[in-house]
């Protein structure tokens, strides 16, 4: 009779009602604690090696794929490929020729100031897990992760450019924010004549944006933009994007320059982290329990050449752009303040 | 409500899993947009057939997975499907007897109030995502909701 009482309409509505409270309060909490306290990393750690084999099994047919794809190509389209190749070899060793002679000339320069440059030190390469983490920001899954000795604010690069920067590490994934996302921002200056502004991802894998211009700067059509290492997030010299339009409207104050990514933002498969000298794998990486910790240092320290001593670069300084779910100010343009006179 | 008794616990996970798995499925971005959020479809289905089989413990357990693999602020979809699970628990009576029009468009409802919610959430945590297209997915939904009702009473039944 109580069973029978226990399941009749009011008694169940109470109960669903405390329950639906009960799981509520639950989700503000959870809510709450990972906004203000950060003190989730644990738990969220956690939950993504429960989540891990649903991740790997929807993306492993994908793989998969791409696997069979490599294995069975003909030999015209190896051959093909190999052309391809060879050609772009050729040509990065006609680069490098000149490359090497510039960057003795520029260490030399550098010592005369007491100064080492700041070359990356060593990379790993991750692949992409082909996994949409949402459909309304720019945002990738790699199959490295903390174990790696992966770190928040870390640069990524591709083969044509800079990807983004590490939003979230896991211990074997990280998530990487790219630089098209409409919270990423990353310092860059004009290569032909060393302007520095802030590019801005809009959402649009195809575009960037200049906002902080004004409209008498001397930004042309088909500059090409280089990271300019301020903010310390990303290494000096990479190529972020060439400028695609600059739209000068004399009402306004700022000109509205358009930007394309120089990496290949949807389509690369491969992307590179990369360490600066200086950064060691597990300094940024403050909330993983001491062993996790150790394995970091252990696997950063295992593939990295001995740090030089030169330099005591500063600690990783708090990433360039907002490498979170938390929109921090990133900071201001460095040269060119809002709208000056020319 | 003899379907009330046995608890369905092995078709409700399954079938869990696999709209997980469409949920982070990776599709070209022109109709990334258009993808309905399947997990909600599938945790409302259990909430309205078997609430006995603890549809709010499934609703909060798959919030919880998709805020994992959403990496969005812990907690954010598990507030919102909870939400709407119960409201769903609370109308199930009603919605079983609903013609397939009406209960795609109270599904419509559910999943406009799931958006709100993360809307809502985004916002509140200083993430605001004001693309339109966010409001596309209960339209679609509801659309696939008679296609995916039959498919999951299918399973069900067995």
């Amino acid at each position: 009779m109580v069973a029978f009482r226990n399941s009749d309409a009011s008694g169940r509505t109470s109960g669903l009602l405390l329950r639906c409270v009960l799981y509520c309060l639950l989700a503000l909490g959870l809510i709450i604690t990972d906004k203000r306290y950060d003190h989730l990393g644990e738990l969220r750690r956690f939950l993504s090696v429960v989540a891990y084999p649903v991740q790997v099994a929807v993306a492993s047919p994908f793989q998969g794929w791409d696997w069979f794809r490599e294995n069975v190509s003909t030999r015209a389209s190896l051959e093909a490929d190999k052309d391809k190749l060879e050609a772009q070899l050729r040509l990065a060793n006609f680069k490098l020729q000149r490359y090497e002679a510039l960057e003795a000339e520029s260490q030399r320069l550098r010592a005369l100031r007491a100064n080492t440059a700041d070359v990356t030190a060593h990379f790993i390469i991750g692949n992409i897990m082909h996994l949409d983490l949402d459909a309304f920001r720019e945002r990738v899954l790699i199959d490295k992760g903390a174990r790696d000795g992966v770190f928040v604010g870390q640069a990524v690069l591709d083969a044509g450019g800079v990807f983004g920067q590490v939003a979230r590490v896991e211990q074997l994934t990280s998530e990487v924010i790219l630089i098209s996302d409409p919270a990423h921002e990353i310092p860059v200056q004009v290569n032909r004549n060393g302007l520095r502004t802030i590019a801005v991802g809009t959402g649009d894998t195809h575009l960037l944006k200049l906002p902080y211009l004004p409209t008498s700067a001397d930004v042309v059509a088909g500059d090409l933009l280089v990271t300019s290492g301020l903010g310390g997030g990303f290494p000096a010299g990479y190529p972020v994007g060439t400028v695609a339009e600059v739209k000068r409207d004399p009402a306004q104050s700022l000109a509205d320059v358009d930007v394309r990514p120089a990496a290949a933002l949807d389509r690369t498969r491969e992307v590179m982290f990369v360490w600066l000298n200086g950064d060691s794998g597990s300094a940024a990486t403050s909330p993983l329990p001491a062993t996790t910790a150790t394995t970091a240092t252990a696997g950063a320290t295992a593939t990295k050449p001995p740090p030089s001593t030169a330099q005591a670069t500063p600690p990783h300084p708090p990433a360039t752009a907002s490498a979170g779910p938390a929109h921090s100010p990133s900071p201001p343009p460095p040269a060119k303040p809002r709208g000056a006179p020319p | 409500m003899m379907r009330d008794d046995p608890a369905p616990r092995l078709p409700m996970a399954l079938s869990a899993v696999v709209a997980l798995a469409l949920a982070v499925l990776p599709l070209p971005t022109a109709i990334d947009a258009f993808r309905p959020d399947f997990l909600v479809l599938v945790v409302l289905y259990w909430s309205i057939e078997s609430p006995r089989a603890g549809g709010l413990a499934l609703a909060f357990l798959a919030g919880l997975a998709l805020d994992v693999t959403r990496g969005v602020v812990l907690g954010q979809h598990a507030l919102a499907l909870t939400l709407m699970a119960a409201w769903a628990t609370h109308l199930r009576l009603r919605l079983r007897v609903f013609s397939l029009v009406s209960q795609s468009l109270t599904i419509f409802a559910f999943l406009s109030g799931y958006q709100f919610i993360l809307f809502w959430v985004d916002g509140a945590t200083g993430n605001p995502v004001t693309t339109f297209s966010r409001w596309l997915a209960p339209v679609i939904g509801a659309l696939i909701w008679p296609l995916l009702t039959g498919l999951l009473s299918r399973l069900h039944e067995r």
